[in-house]
């Protein structure tokens, strides 16, 4: 007999339950297929025991852009084990200008923030629909958004990566598809998972387009019309 | 922010909403289900940038890896400070020696997970130094590496599922996170029992491939 394909032996893994009695046969005799499977049923045992990510709190970014800020043009390959706190930083040269825009876009400076918590408790959960944010024409980016039932209510569960990291800060809105009533969620910053609590019934509502948006920092609590990625959640 | 005072209740928005009815957008957002996919395109990008001493290239890459670093170091030491410290090191020492990191030996995941071990190790072994109250004499016991080797598979897989394309990535979740059954999640996701399967399979075997590109090792 040849050798087990691995979608054969995946499922075995997964299901541990014999293919057939000659897919059991062959693998007393063959020591490579044996030790493909025992590989497939460890990755399985150890995928039945995820953890949750969780995404460090936004001084962390803060902390290491000042700590490099310190450092004057040249970079050097010693590690001062020194920790720099985040507190007074004179930024001046293009450099601390880039990681001073960066810390902006990580933590979407300047808006309220309603809502919105970082995941960090595992709970009894349901995730209901689970979709891409594709990027809207002539953007870059993509990002997820999970519905998520916990307990009674709902939440939305939303990451982007790929965003430009520009002057501004990232929204989250919740559009409803008669094409007349939007909300805003809150802030999301990139790279982490952005928490919204939603109604139950939202997307029962019409509301289940998850649109992202750049906004300037300009006080202006209106969605900016600058849309860069944006997804269906279905019914 | 554009002021748009009189035309609150217009949809200037829906046209932009039919290219997002299709299922797909082309083949730029379509990713390799394949086991043999050598890995996303923007983190080759980032890892190159990065290498090159692009300050953006830092900022994408703590995006893009700052949760796993984070999550395996919590995971690791239990205390959310001490990971927070260890999450900083990990990517402050990682840019001031990226003149180590070489994108065509290997991912930058690869690389930042290899330095947060190294970091979580230091970690371990002042603790355990500080515990005993004695100076550095003897080398600082580390904390069992199979475990800690688990532990890193874990984080890794999580982090990789989660970049999974739906409806692949939902799929896992229920199985894996929530431990449905494939009949429950055809039923919930209303799909093929076959497809839920399959979905499943195919799963593992990816997450095979990216574990032992990220780790060197998949068991």
């Amino acid at each position: 007999m040849t050798h087990l394909d691995d979608e054969t032996l995946a499922q075995w893994a997964l299901d541990d339950h014999e293919p057939s009695p000659e897919a059991t046969g062959h693998l007393t005799t063959c020591a490579d297929c044996q030790g493909r499977l025992d590989e497939l049923r460890h990755l399985a045992d150890l995928s039945h025991d995820l953890p949750h990510l969780e995404v460090p709190p936004p001084e962390v970014w803060e902390r290491i852009a000042a700590e490099l800020d310190h450092e004057d043009g040249a970079t050097r390959t010693t590690e001062p084990l020194a920790q720099q706190p985040s507190a007074v930083v004179v930024r001046t040269s293009r450099r601390a200008l880039v990681l001073a825009a960066s810390i902006a876009a990580i933590l979407g400076l300047g808006a309220g923030v309603l809502g919105t918590r970082l995941i960090d408790k595992p709970t009894d959960t349901t995730t209901q629909a689970a979709i891409k944010l594709e990027p809207l024409e002539g953007k870059s980016g993509d990002g997820t958004a999970d519905l998520v039932r916990v307990g009674t209510g709902a939440e939305l569960r939303v990451t982007a990566s790929g965003l430009p990291a520009p002057r501004g800060f990232y929204e989250v809105w919740l559009i409803n598809q008669d094409g007349k009533r939007m909300v805003s969620l809150g802030v999301l910053s990139p790279g982490t998972v952005g928490t919204y609590q939603i109604p139950p019934d939202a997307t029962g509502q019409g509301y289940r387009i998850v649109d992202i948006s750049l906004e300037p920092d300009d006080g202006n609590p209106e969605h900016s019309h600058d849309s860069i990625i944006r997804g269906t959640l279905p019914t | 922010m554009t002021p748009t005072p009189a035309d609150t209740e217009t949809t200037w928005w829906l046209p932009l909403l039919r290219p997002l009815d299709l299922p797909t957008r082309g083949p730029a957002t379509v990713r390799p289900v394949s086991t043999t996919d050598a890995g996303d395109p923007s983190a080759a990008d980032i890892a190159k940038g990065f290498a090159d001493g692009r300050e953006e290239s830092l900022a994408e890459a703590y995006r893009r890896w700052s949760g796993l670093v984070y999550t395996l170091a919590l995971r690791s030491v239990n205390d959310r400070g001490d990971a927070e410290e260890i999450t900083q090191q990990v990517f402050v020492s990682a840019w001031r020696g990226r003149t180590g990191f070489d994108p065509e030996t290997g991912t930058l995941g690869s690389w930042l997970v290899g330095v947060a071990r190294h970091r979580i190790a230091d970690h371990h072994a002042a603790r355990t130094r500080h515990r005993r109250n004695v100076e550095a004499v003897t080398p600082a016991p580390a904390v069992s590496s199979g475990d800690e080797d688990r532990l890193v598979d874990r984080v890794v897989l999580a982090d990789e599922l989660n970049r999974l394309d739906d409806p692949r990535r939902t799929i896992l979740k229920l199985a894996f996170y929530e431990d449905r059954t494939y009949s429950q999640i055809a039923e919930q996701l209303d799909l093929p029992l076959g497809t839920v399967k399959s979905h499943v399979r195919r799963g593992l075997l990816y997450l095979r491939a990216r574990l032992k590109e990220v780790t060197g090792d998949a068991s």
